[in-house]
């Protein structure tokens, strides 16, 4: 009992520690070595919201990685449905894992030069687009399992008994899928909101998301700026965990 | 004379070079129950669904009320195939699997009540409404599928080995129940099986289905003599313990 107790703080700890220290560094001003702690704290940091490129920032990442979850869960619903159907399912389901093996960013070096053929490098539909790209297979390997030859009868038979293509999908296969789609939406969510490679080189650095922001303050040795700006961009994935914890785990645990 | 209800002519259907079911005749009088017996992969599936518009025959001709209705989609066919598995809707309860044909069809919410709170006591399952799939048993996971089925009052119901998943206490009482409800509501309906004895106490007629051509038997009697039929050989199997 003793000791699944401590297990269960080490773990709250791994996981809460760096969270907390990530919100000091962001109130931190002055740190020198062998310092454990920021000797100075300040609201600095903070203030930079007031900057509006940080906020527009921010809300230019919401943006993208909203467009292409939204996009990647609806497409991919109904094309993996095909897939799953088709002969070919275990074929299309190597392919699907291919940009993974390869990468984002070798993935963003194919695309390039394609991108600059059709002027969209540097622009926020090109990193859409591209990111799209990459997360639409993934997207794809989540629905394959959730399309199974019971689905398979369970559509056929709402349509027997007189359900068109229309009244199936919104009696029968929405609800089923409802998990299955917010997991797809969520996951897709996380792939683009931390996605830097791919997005730094066909954004050409002018689209500046807060992942690249990031990156770009620990590049200049900003480490109090680039806390803040982790803070930020942890919110909207924590607050995706609690959405997911709250409306997935629990209806597949009051099922 | 009884008028036929199904019609089927020179039907062919092949999967690739596979040939499946070929020159397939097959008549069903209304209100009356064809047993169609067959072994595993002999084709009474791939036969049920071109039926019910799920699969699409290559050649062949298919009337339904004396009209074709070889390119009428699934749900305008008004046909309902029902498979070995229950298959209730998981995120509905009893009452609303019965109450999906009407709900589809916009049928007024009190006419709704009654006419499933009816067919719910005809099945003998008024108490259960409530319960989710996963709450039911096996027969009666069944009983719910029937009345979802009855409840729109199909032209023709398809039952494809309903009763395969069954033990043998439920399976019988399944199939009283279904004789019982076939001759109440005057079913029209064709009931695949490979059991021998269960196409028997089924079915008004028997066909049977080897290697994907069909013999249709006017009666009972000629499936009996019938050498290829089998109940000669099962007669006289259980004919040794007598003597």
């Amino acid at each position: 009992m003793m000791a699944r107790k401590i297990l269960q703080s080490i773990f709250i700890a791994s996981i809460g520690l760096p969270l907390a220290f990530l919100l000091l560094l962001s109130f931190g001003r002055r740190w020198p070595y062998p310092e454990i702690f920021p000797k100075e704290l300040s609201l600095a940091a903070w203030g930079f919201l007031d900057n509006s490129n940080m906020i527009s920032t921010f809300f230019l990442s919401l943006g993208i990685s909203f467009s292409v979850a939204l996009f990647v869960t609806l497409s991919a619903f109904f094309i993996s449905k095909h897939i799953a159907y088709s002969k070919k399912r275990n074929t299309f389901m190597v392919l699907a894992y291919i940009p993974y093996l390869l990468s984002p960013v070798v993935m963003a070096v194919i695309f390039q030069y394609y991108f600059i053929l059709v002027q969209l490098t540097g622009t926020t539909l090109g990193v859409i687009i591209a990111q799209f790209l990459i997360a639409f297979p993934f997207g794809v390997i989540i629905y394959l399992n959730f399309w199974n030859e019971n689905l398979k009868s369970i559509e056929e038979l709402s349509k027997t008994l007189g359900g068109n293509a229309f009244q199936t999908f919104v009696k029968v296969l929405y609800p089923l899928s409802k998990n299955a789609i917010l997991l797809c939406f969520f996951q897709v969510f996380l792939i683009s909101w931390f996605e830097y490679g791919l997005t730094n080189l066909i954004g050409s650095g002018k689209i500046k998301t807060l992942t690249v922001q990031v990156f770009n303050f620990v590049n200049e040795a900003n480490i109090f700026y680039a806390s803040f700006a982790c803070c930020l961009l942890v919110i909207p994935p924590m607050l995706l965990m609690y959405l997911n914890k709250r409306f997935i785990f629990f209806a597949e645990k009051s099922e | 004379m009884m008028e036929n209800i199904l019609e089927i002519k020179n039907l062919d259907k092949t999967f690739g070079k596979e040939t499946v079911l070929k020159n397939i005749n097959l008549s069903l009088k209304k209100n009356a129950v064809v047993s169609l017996l067959g072994a595993s992969g002999s084709g009474k599936t791939t036969l049920l669904k071109i039926i019910a518009g799920l699969e699409h025959q290559n050649n062949g001709e298919i009337f339904l009320n004396g009209k074709e209705i070889s390119n009428i989609k699934p749900q305008r066919r008004n046909i309902v195939y029902l498979y070995q598995e229950a298959l209730l809707f998981p995120h509905l309860n009893a009452f609303e699997n019965v109450a999906f044909g009407l709900r589809l069809r916009k049928t007024p919410e009190k006419d709704v009540k009654q006419k499933v709170m009816q067919m719910l006591e005809y099945l003998g399952m008024p108490n259960h409404a409530t319960k989710m799939a996963n709450q039911l048993s096996g027969g009666q996971r069944q009983r719910i599928s029937f009345g979802r089925a009855m409840i729109i009052e199909p032209s023709l119901l398809l039952l494809d080995e309903p009763f395969g998943a069954l033990d043998s206490t439920t399976r019988q009482k399944m199939q009283e129940l279904f004789k019982e409800l076939a001759k109440t509501m005057q079913l029209s309906a064709l009931f695949v099986t490979h059991d021998l004895k269960e196409a028997i106490v089924m079915g008004d007629s028997i066909g049977k289905i080897m290697k994907g051509h069909l013999k249709q038997h006017s009666d009972l009697r000629e499936f009996y003599e019938d050498e290829e039929s089998g109940v000669k050989k099962e007669v006289e199997f259980w004919k040794q313990f007598i003597n």
